[in-house]
């Protein structure tokens, strides 16, 4: 592309090249200067029109050009009729583009999209309903049947899937130790007083009460306290919420216990209930078992477990003492929680059982 | 005063060698010294002539689709089709039986054709292209043959047929146009029957003639009397021999009347007036040629019988062929569409079995 | 092997095919001396000659017609329209000839033919330089229109098209003409038609595309990927006849689609493809398939340009939307 003198203005008919700024094979910006020249009125410098590679010059110091005539050859043409092309020097890297169509290595669950959203809405997961359609889909009514029995029917798989995703991506480092409740009588409501225990020490330590994002490295405290409690049963374990229990006093959190045992047993426990626990306790200690590594779920980053309450001898008041034993076991999450405030927190757990009233 | 100075004049002339009263205004060229040559042409017009009849007879007995009668214009095309050597191209429009069998086109394959079936332009002579229905769009498809005649280097034409009605397409110039710059052999043959459906040549355009279209392409126009078919016969066989020996094009205006519907789905009656098909035919070129004929003693009441009765013979056994034809496998639809069937659409072609015969 | 841009690859491939194959010859506006607009024919008059680089006069309905003719007669024409937007005079001859003439004879006829043509936006050019309607021409019974969309595709699928026995519509994105190198091996070797090209293999969602916006599309990807969604992108580079396999076997593995094209939303591509998806891999689907296109509206002049096509953080948002729905 030629470059031509422009009219410098006022109609002047030519000029003297004065000083060339750039040379054959330069490669110039748009408006970076490329020569100066002299005309009848001023010294003025000529900018350049666009970017690219100079091949020629048209003249030399000196000489004089007409208003009009070639000043500049860049190199290339822009070649095109209308329009401008953009031109980048951005070289495409294409790595393993594949022609066609591959086969799917792994199958995928087949559900009508208002199925699907109906499944959602319910809380289940698709993973562990049976696909009863003719096309191999899962029909609304499998979907609904899991609703009841069904979903429990899966709570093993669902446990097994739940476990190993806790286990791999959870730091868990636990803590254990023994809360004296000798004060207390055998027909104390141990597992409230525990609860109670729980939620006094999170008032102390809130970090332990808390839901973490791995994915996003968040960390949200949460203000409401949600216990999960684990239960046994023969179709495996399941772990009902008990929502705000902060607000709740030792009988209204008793009554919400029972409740929930009988619906686990009968099977009548809705989804929703199993959801959104913000911390667990986990009794495991019923048949053996005194201390334990219990597993976190995530999000949340603490349980504390309780094993088998037992008599044991103990040093009380550089005394030996027959006393009545909690052993407790507190996993942190260590992503998360630290070790003094996981330490702090079983400690006021331990405090209040040790000063609790019957 | 220094003169008007005029850059461009140009001349159409006008051909005849057999006038209205089958008298010679013109030497004879030397195929037409030959009786028995001009008995073949005369018995092509004949078969055209009651082939039309049959096909409007079929269509009108709900055996053949709409069909356009070529009825007083058997001359041009019978003259044009004598003229084409083997190796020659044809493109054609749809009136011209009268060339396509003489290359070899049944007339059982045309009844097909009109019949609503693909097999009837499936010509198995690759140079004669098919049927044109989108007016005009063929003679740029003879330009590009032409084309690849001139890159291979082979000395040989394109004859292109439109109607008058054809002349006012844009393709039709933009096929003049380049054949004259690009010096193609094309032969562009318009047959001017004077009706483009109803609307007559003196409204088609204010060209005085349509052969001086081709001034405007630069190259030369003539008009011929399309009733005479030694004459037709004649130029186009000069205009094809220029083609392949010069590579210059020509435009032929091949002047006739349409003298029936310009198909069986239209009715002239709503816009011809009375007496003038009545009057054209007065110059009908089967009559002319056979008074010829008879005139050199070449042609007897005993022969016309004897053609009269060989000619219904060979249409009926064509239109017992075409009646015969059972329909074409429904798969059909898409066996041709590619070379080979894409993937994509071997689903519906599937569907089309499944389907294709519920339709009662 | 030498990095070029998608219009010399053009160039390339058809100065390889004209060597190899005397049949094979070019026209169009400007296409011989000029060596065409773009310089999408540069230097092949000087290798070939007259007789095979042909100047046409100007008429497109001509350039269609006559290359149709050449073709029927056995020679391999590719034929340039300048523009898309000139194409139109011609569809007369492409839809009412070309594609049908091997339909209409049986076989006994046929059209090898390549209509080339710059497409699209993008470059800044007057009114009615960029055109997107490849759906007027997918919707044709008996053509293929193919896009490529890097150089290594365009000098591929180039090849292929000149040796199918059928007619194909070439449409080069013109804003892509120089926009980005890429070696490609002048080794003669076609790349299948009919068949998509998965550039990017992904998990979580597929994103179908051809053409220019491959650009926006591999864009919106990037910033995408940074957020942990694992996209897929498809160029679909045939657009007729569509390879639906490759798009469902994705979508199956995904559950997720956008549609990416330029040409306008009503009858584009785009509908035909989330059609199919719809009947075949309904339940696969996690989320409707959304289209993210062109308006349906005349493309704007210059300034509005590039408020017309769809931008990079539209198509991100319609992937998350997609991502977010259930």
């Amino acid at each position: 592309m030629i470059f031509n003198l422009p009219d410098l203005g006022e109609g002047l008919a030519e000029a003297e090249i004065r000083e060339w700024y750039v040379k054959q094979g330069d490669i110039v910006k748009v408006d970076q200067k490329l020569l100066s020249v002299e005309t009848a009125k001023a010294v003025v410098d000529v900018p350049s029109p666009e970017a690219g590679k100079i091949v020629k010059l048209y003249g030399n110091k000196g000489d004089f050009i007409k208003t009009g005539a070639p000043l500049v050859e860049f190199e290339g043409d822009n070649g095109s009729v209308v329009g401008k092309l953009e031109a980048s020097s951005h070289v495409l890297k294409e790595d393993n583009v594949i022609i066609g169509a591959r086969k799917n290595e792994n199958e995928f669950i087949k559900v009508l999209p208002a199925i699907r959203a109906l499944a959602k809405q319910l809380n289940i997961d698709l993973n562990l309903v049976k696909p009863t359609g003719s096309h191999g889909e899962i029909t609304e009514e499998d979907v609904r049947k899991s609703q009841g029995s069904d979903a429990l029917h899966g709570v093993r798989r669902f446990m097994a899937e739940a476990m190993s995703y806790a286990h791999q991506e959870i730091a868990a480092v636990t803590l254990m130790d023994d809360a004296n409740i000798t004060h207390l009588s055998g027909n104390a409501d141990i597992t409230v007083a525990i609860f109670q225990a729980l939620i006094h020490a999170i008032k102390k330590e809130p970090a332990l009460n808390a839901w973490y994002d791995s994915k996003t490295k968040t960390r949200i405290l949460q203000h409401d306290i949600h216990l999960g409690l684990a239960i046994d049963t023969e179709e495996g374990l399941f772990v009902p919420v008990l929502k705000d229990t902060h607000q709740k006093d030792a009988k209204a959190l008793r009554s919400e216990i029972d409740v929930f045992k009988k619906s686990v047993r009968d099977r009548t426990v809705s989804p929703n209930d199993l959801k959104g626990a913000t911390i667990t306790i986990s009794n495991f200690g019923m048949f053996a078992g005194r201390y334990a590594t219990p597993m976190i779920v995530p999000p949340q980053v603490a349980i504390l477990g309780c094993g088998q309450i037992r008599k044991e001898v103990k040093v009380v008041e550089d005394k030996m003492a027959i006393c009545r034993v909690a052993p407790l076991s507190l996993t942190f999450d260590h992503r998360v929680v630290t070790g003094g405030e996981a330490s702090r927190f079983l400690a006021a757990v331990i405090h209040y059982l040790e000063s609790a009233h019957d | 005063m220094p003169g008007l100075k005029i850059v461009a004049h140009f001349e159409i002339p006008y051909y005849q060698i057999l006038n209205e009263a089958q008298e010679l205004v013109a030497d004879l060229p030397s195929f037409a010294k030959d009786p028995a040559h001009l008995i073949r042409l005369y018995r092509l017009m004949v078969l055209n002539r009651l082939f039309d009849a049959k096909a409007i007879a079929l269509q009108r007995t709900g055996k053949l689709g709409t069909y356009p009668s070529t009825l007083g214009q058997e001359a041009a095309f019978v003259g044009m089709g004598d003229a084409l050597s083997k190796n020659d191209v044809i493109v054609p429009y749809y009136r011209d039986v009268g060339i396509l069998i003489q290359r070899g086109v049944k007339l059982s394959e045309i009844l097909l054709y009109w019949g609503g079936d693909e097999r009837g332009n499936a010509f198995a002579n690759k140079e004669n292209f098919p049927y044109s229905v989108p007016v005009g769009s063929q003679p740029l498809h003879a330009a590009g043959v032409a084309t690849a005649f001139k890159i291979r280097k082979e000395k040989r034409a394109v004859l292109t047929v439109c109607g008058d009605g054809g002349t006012s397409e844009g393709d039709f110039y933009e096929a003049m146009n380049v054949a004259g710059v690009w010096k193609l052999p094309v032969v562009f043959a318009v047959c001017n029957n004077q009706w483009a459906i109803s609307v007559p040549r003196s409204e088609q355009t204010a060209a005085q003639t349509l052969a001086q279209k081709a001034i405007a392409a630069g190259f030369s126009g003539e008009q011929v009397d399309g009733n005479d078919v030694i004459a037709v016969r004649d130029r186009v066989t000069l205009a094809l021999e220029k083609a392949r020996e010069k590579s210059e094009p020509t435009l032929i205006e091949i002047i006739c009347y349409r003298q029936n519907d310009h198909t069986t789905a239209d009715d002239a009656k709503r816009y011809e007036k009375a007496k003038v098909r009545e009057q054209e035919w007065e110059k009908e070129p089967i009559a002319r040629l056979r008074r010829y004929l008879e005139s050199i003693k070449a042609w007897s009441e005993k022969e016309e019988k004897e053609l009269q009765v060989t000619s219904e013979a060979e249409i009926e056994k064509s239109v017992a062929e075409y009646l015969a034809t059972p329909l074409a496998p429904l798969e059909n639809m898409f066996d041709y569409l590619y070379a080979t069937l894409p993937e994509s659409l071997e689903e519906q072609r599937e569907l089309l079995k499944q389907w294709g015969n519920t339709h009662g | 092997m030498a990095e070029i841009t998608l219009v010399e690859a053009v160039d390339l491939a058809l100065a390889y095919e004209m060597q190899a194959d005397p049949s094979v010859v070019i026209l169009g506006e400007d296409i011989a001396k000029n060596g065409g607009v773009f310089r999408a024919t540069q230097g092949l008059l000087d290798k070939f000659g007259p007789d095979r680089v042909r100047d046409t006069p100007l008429a497109e309905s001509m350039i269609g017609g006559l290359a149709i003719g050449m073709a029927i007669e056995g020679l391999k024409p590719v034929a340039e329209f300048q523009f898309m937007g000139f194409l139109y005079p011609a569809l007369d001859q492409i839809i009412n000839h070309a594609a049908r003439i091997r339909n209409r004879t049986r076989g006994h006829l046929s059209c090898p033919v390549v209509f080339r043509a710059p497409f699209g936006s993008g470059i800044h050019a007057p009114e009615h330089h960029s055109e997107s309607t490849e759906a007027l021409l997918a919707h044709i019974p008996g053509l293929r229109v193919v896009i490529p969309s890097s150089p290594v595709r365009a000098y591929g699928l180039l090849l292929a098209s000149i040796r199918d026995p059928d007619p194909v519509i070439f449409l080069e994105p013109s804003r892509l003409y120089r926009f980005a190198k890429q070696e490609v091996e002048d080794n003669g070797k076609a790349l299948p038609l009919d068949k998509c090209f998965t550039l990017r293999e992904g998990k979580d969602i597929t994103l179908v595309t051809w053409g220019a916006m491959i650009k926006e599309t591999m864009a919106a990807a990037e910033v995408i990927v940074k957020e942990g969604i694992d996209v897929e992108i498809i160029d679909v580079a045939t657009l007729k006849p569509l390879d639906m396999e490759t798009i469902l076997s994705s979508v199956e593995k995904t559950g997720r689609c956008v549609i990416i094209h330029e040409a306008p939303k009503t009858g584009g591509v785009g509908a035909d493809i989330s059609a199919q998806i719809a009947e075949k891999a309904l339940l696969s689907l996690k989320a409707p398939v959304m289209r993210i296109t062109g308006y349906d509206t005349i493309v704007p002049y210059a300034r509005l340009e590039k408020y017309y096509i769809p931008s990079v953080p539209q198509i991100v948002d319609a992937i998350k939307k997609t991502m977010e729905f259930a």
